[in-house]
């Protein structure tokens, strides 16, 4: 509990900034769509583009854009995939930062086991992603009330936002807890920042490939984004599949760090 | 029952052996020395000893207890001053020595808080981040001592501290002996280890030199050194003195015997000596020779 503790409040401020910067980001975007709305952007003609292609960046159907939810959901993929990556910080940097900084070295002279070390951090830093995504989603939701276009059902949206919040927390902690076994491997955090972007990343575009190609449609299990892609939440519901996949690689990722931590050699 | 026993460590780095078959024993209540040159494999041996890394070989035990397996139960009765102090640097020290409490599920007395406070003059609003290397040592020893523990094992723990402090922490440290902890110094610092420890272990290339009672070797072995145009060797090989040194017009002893037979010896001499000194054996002579021993056994 007292690691638990000393962790949360280590990453108040990291918290702090990043739930402003995609609240403030969030509003911004929402906040454009009755202009967008009145510029007939629906009405593009997008036939000469590659199908494929559209698909890939979830722009099949640009009808939607007249909605709230289509235009929320094809602009906030990307606040998803950066919250993949906050959450893939919090967990590459959580175990290495500790022998980086030397601090291990008065942690690990307390009484507290390895597991209850990797275990407190979990705990925490799982708490402070639900806290960020609890806080976006709710700044979201809101801005999508404040500029919904009218005749759209609160309702609808609530249920739809709901089903996003759960996908997306799934996501984030699959990133999470996946950084999180990348970190009890290293002992400096100097390369996590680029690690956790190189995995959102690459699993991004593993899913973009499974997507584009029939042949490689099981690539999309590898990318958890496509687990919270709001565009798809919006229009399909909760993608069951992807979640069990994303629990699975969870369970995995978490015994292997509990089983890798305890055995490692601390640098101090 | 020992507090510290190591049995035959040892702890490969790949090909590299930094400790290997390393053991030696501390008692209840003994102020222990831990020393040897740089690279020796002090701190490897210490970091066995808190579990921070696996050992390749051996058996450690601390307070009664073999570590690993007893990890937890054993720290709640340690404290550990690391070389390099590094803690969290946007905490105060106050918070600090608060959540290092916490960690051993103590409330603490804040008087005895406060006292250490006062007597290492620690300011504990500051951030620990923006203290200096000697006050965050200070830190680093209150954290080490707040929660009472039967066994301090400190890692040069002196360094950057200024002499008033030195003096108290030893003063603290020999209040801890005296309360039945042990203790166990690893430092670089001969006279400090000379000065309070009552025993020490010598270590050198990852292997153990030897182990010696300082309170009994110092007191029995004398240093006699002999200047003069002929030196008499063989008389005082005959009076049991060893010659650990020899230059033309100069000549080292290390002795024995009672100093009477030594001074009837030099009185009767044939010749003059220039010079005659007779010392205690200080830690830096045995710390030389034993190492000076070991090189020539080796070539």
């Amino acid at each position: 509990m007292t690691l638990f503790r000393l962790e949360c409040r280590t990453h108040i401020k990291t918290l702090v900034i990043w739930i402003v910067v995609v609240g403030v980001l969030t509003l911004g975007l929402v906040s454009l769509f009755p202009a967008m709305k009145d510029m007939g952007l629906q009405q593009m003609d997008l036939k000469s583009m590659p199908k494929d292609m559209l698909k890939a960046f979830n722009l099949s159907d640009m009808a939607a854009l007249a909605t709230i939810k289509g235009y929320f959901g094809y602009e906030y993929q990307y606040i998803v995939i950066a919250t993949g990556i906050f959450a893939a910080m919090l967990g590459t940097n959580a175990l290495a930062r500790e022998e980086a900084e030397g601090t291990i070295g008065y942690l690990y002279a307390q009484p507290i086991t390895r597991l209850s070390i990797v275990g407190s951090k979990m705990l925490a830093n799982s708490l402070l992603y639900t806290v960020y995504w609890a806080v976006s989603m709710a700044i979201a939701f809101l801005g999508c009330i404040l500029f919904k276009e009218s005749g759209a059902s609160v309702h609808g949206l609530f249920k739809s936002f709901a089903q996003l919040a759960f996908s997306g927390w799934v996501m984030g902690l699959t990133f999470l807890v996946f950084g999180f076994l990348l970190s009890s491997f290293l002992s400096t955090n100097k390369s996590a920042t680029s690690l956790s972007l190189g995995v959102v990343f690459l699993t991004f575009i593993l899913g973009v490939v499974g997507k584009m190609n029939d042949d490689f449609q099981a690539l999309v299990f590898f990318s958890p984004v496509d687990t919270a892609l709001p565009s798809t939440v919006f229009k399909n519901g909760i993608e069951w599949n992807y979640i069990v996949t994303d629990l699975i690689v969870i369970m995995v990722s978490c015994l292997l760090t509990f089983w890798i931590y305890k055995r490692k050699d601390l640098k101090v | 029952m020992p507090v510290i026993e190591l049995s035959h460590i040892s702890k490969r780095f790949g090909k590299f052996v930094a400790v290997n078959d390393l053991s030696f024993s501390v008692e209840q209540g003994e102020f222990f020395g831990f020393i040897g040159p740089n690279g020796a494999g002090k701190s490897t041996t210490m970091n066995m000893m808190l579990n921070f890394i696996k050992r390749s070989g051996g058996e450690i035990s601390l307070l009664g207890k073999s570590v690993p397996q007893h990890d937890l139960d054993v720290k709640k009765r340690i404290g550990y001053v690391p070389s390099d102090v590094r803690f969290y640097p946007q905490l105060r020290v106050q918070d600090l020595i608060r959540y290092t409490l916490d960690f051993h599920h103590m409330e603490g007395d804040q008087a005895e808080i406060d006292r250490y406070f006062e007597l290492f003059q620690i300011d504990r609003k500051k951030k620990f981040g923006d203290l200096s290397l000697g006050n965050k040592k200070k830190v680093a020893l209150v954290c080490a001592l707040i929660h009472h523990p039967e066994l301090i094992i400190m890692d040069e723990p002196t360094n950057g501290l200024d002499p008033l402090m030195h003096a108290r922490l030893f003063r603290v440290l020999k209040e801890k002996q005296e309360q039945g902890a042990t203790i166990f110094l690893s430092s670089h610092n001969l006279k400090e280890v000379e000065d309070y420890c009552s025993k020490v272990a010598f270590i050198r290339s990852g292997q153990l030199v030897g182990v010696e009672d300082l309170s009994q070797v110092n007191k029995k072995t004398k240093i006699v050194t002999l200047k003069g145009s002929k030196l008499p060797l063989d008389e005082m090989k005959a009076i049991g003195a060893t010659c650990t040194k020899k230059e033309e017009h100069e000549a080292r002893f290390l002795y024995e015997g009672g100093l009477p037979q030594l001074f009837s010896t030099l009185s009767n001499l044939s010749t003059d000596l220039e010079d005659v000194t007779v010392a205690n054996r200080d830690l830096e002579e045995q710390f030389m020779s034993m190492y000076e021993r070991q090189e020539g056994e080796r070539l």
